[in-house]
């Protein structure tokens, strides 16, 4: 579902992604993990068309992002977990995503229930906790039915029983046949939820396996983590 | 109608700002056109372009207010961080630009016309108050209210191609208020050489909402096609600054 060959983006001297390339199949879900600064958001932003690569591509469904018709029916993705204007509510916020995707109007009700923001949703997110605008996000990604999710740290906020939501949603949605491109830094609750685990430090891939590979042993993925990436700190 | 162009009128109404400005928008020309229909002496305004002046406020603020929203519709998205999810959702950066040109001009020409609306009905209450007699015609009134919703649609489209090109809010709303209340003011008047002054976008504006004819302004129709070139090169810039930026 993704495919990226030799991606590389450069800020002037600076190397941001460096020569990468990985693909997400479908049925699963894919962690990927990296030290802060080890080039996983741009990667995403790469993916996703809101940046253009220095070199190499990211296909998604074999095409790039902004040449995919009706994206939002194929892909959910969430960047940010603050992507909002506070002054909308949060009703508003998906129903303006739903006109612009040509989804119908009946489907943001039935996800605000979903993520449990229904009671809520007339509210300015302005109001909303973290944990509140990271569900928010989460159902304006679900809007399309997509096959493919993208999220970029999406437990951040979450409560513990959020946490496990979010896990089963992750799950459930990998079993359909679907797959999901998560990043995070909480490594053990990610142990929990992920299939495969692509590690990137400074820009390059340094392990692209399954989780059972990568633990092996009995190795905990936060001592695998650690030794891929010389133990700095995320 | 575009699914865009639905989309970006739904966020205008979706929020208080737009209200917001229009409220803001009618207390200050209110107020303006109060002030120079009592304020001005009667012998300065007992000529039909004399009480034209009184009806100014009326596109000065109209214009500008308009020129205001349309940038918030860009820089709003760009501070907030919408842009993503709408990128997301819209990938063609040109259509969502357009959308958001369309949908300003068509909120921009409300703003013109209620404000010109009100200046024209404020004023000519004034002059009646004060025992003046009224030399406005019907084509004064016209271009007064219609002239300042095509100025005001047209300087909307300008806000959103220099919200696009300069992203930054405070920068945009900052400028632009310079450049209409005070940059303009300079250039036209007695500083440099009118000549000039009366090509720039904002004089444009003023000479297609009544402003007789003379040395200062451009004849209306001459004016009205300079603004359409001013409003269309902002938009095609702001189309081309969009599609090269890499968004955060």
């Amino acid at each position: 579902m993704i495919e990226v060959t030799g991606l590389s983006k450069s800020y002037g001297a600076t190397v941001a992604v460096d020569d990468l390339s990985f693909t997400v199949p479908p049925g699963q879900v894919t962690g990927f993990l990296g030290p802060n600064g080890a080039g996983k958001t741009t990667t995403l932003r790469l993916l996703l068309g809101l940046a253009e690569p220095t070199a190499g591509e990211a296909l998604v469904f074999g095409q790039r992002y902004r040449d995919l018709d009706q994206p939002a029916h194929r892909v959910g993705a969430v960047l940010e977990s603050n992507d909002f204007h506070p002054g909308r509510s949060g009703r508003d916020h998906l129903r303006a995503l739903a006109i612009a995707a040509r989804l119908p109007i009946s489907r943001v009700d039935d996800l605000l229930d979903l993520v449990g923001l229904g009671a809520s949703a007339g509210q300015r997110v302005k109001t909303y906790s973290l944990g509140m605008r990271q569900r928010l996000g989460l159902a304006g990604a679900l809007l399309g039915n997509p096959e493919l999710l993208i999220l970029d740290e999406p437990a951040n906020g979450l409560d513990p029983a959020g946490v496990y939501w979010l896990r089963t949603v992750l799950r459930g949605f990998a079993e359909e046949g679907r797959a999901v491109l998560v990043s995070s830094h909480m490594l053990a609750e990610l142990a929990q939820a992920v299939d495969r685990v692509l590690v990137i430090d400074e820009g390059r891939l340094v392990a692209a396996a399954t989780l059972d590979e990568l633990t092996e042993g009995g190795r905990t993925l936060e001592a695998v983590y650690l030794d891929l990436t010389a133990g700095k700190v995320s | 109608m575009s699914t865009e162009l639905r989309a970006e009128l739904f966020k205008q109404r979706s929020i208080r700002t737009g209200t917001g400005l229009f409220g803001a928008m009618l207390g200050v020309v209110l107020l303006a056109v109060l002030l120079h229909g009592f304020g001005l002496a009667a012998k300065n305004i007992d000529s039909a372009s004399g009480q034209m002046t009184i009806l100014m406020p009326g596109e000065i603020i109209g214009t500008l207010f308009a020129a205001l929203l349309g940038a918030l519709s860009i820089t709003g998205e760009i501070r907030h961080g919408t842009i993503r999810p709408t990128f997301l959702v819209t990938p063609s950066r040109v259509h969502v630009v357009a959308a958001k040109v369309w949908a300003s001009m068509l909120i921009g020409a409300g703003f013109g016309l209620s404000a010109g609306a009100v200046a024209a009905g404020v004023g000519t209450a004034a002059l009646r108050v004060r025992g003046i007699g009224v030399r406005l015609d019907a084509g004064d009134y016209a271009l007064a209210i219609v002239g300042v919703a095509v100025a005001a649609a047209l300087w909307a489209a300008i806000g959103v191609g220099l919200g696009a090109v300069i992203r930054d809010q405070a920068p945009t709303l900052i400028g632009i208020c310079a450049w209409l209340l005070f940059v303009e003011n300079l250039l036209l008047g007695d500083l440099t050489n009118a000549t000039i002054g009366r090509f720039l976008p904002g004089a444009a504006a003023a000479a297609i909402s009544g402003q007789k004819p003379d040395t200062r302004v451009l004849a209306p129709e001459f004016a009205l096609v300079l603004l359409i070139l001013y409003a269309a090169t902002a938009a095609v810039a702001g189309c081309l600054a969009i599609s090269r930026l890499d968004v955060d």
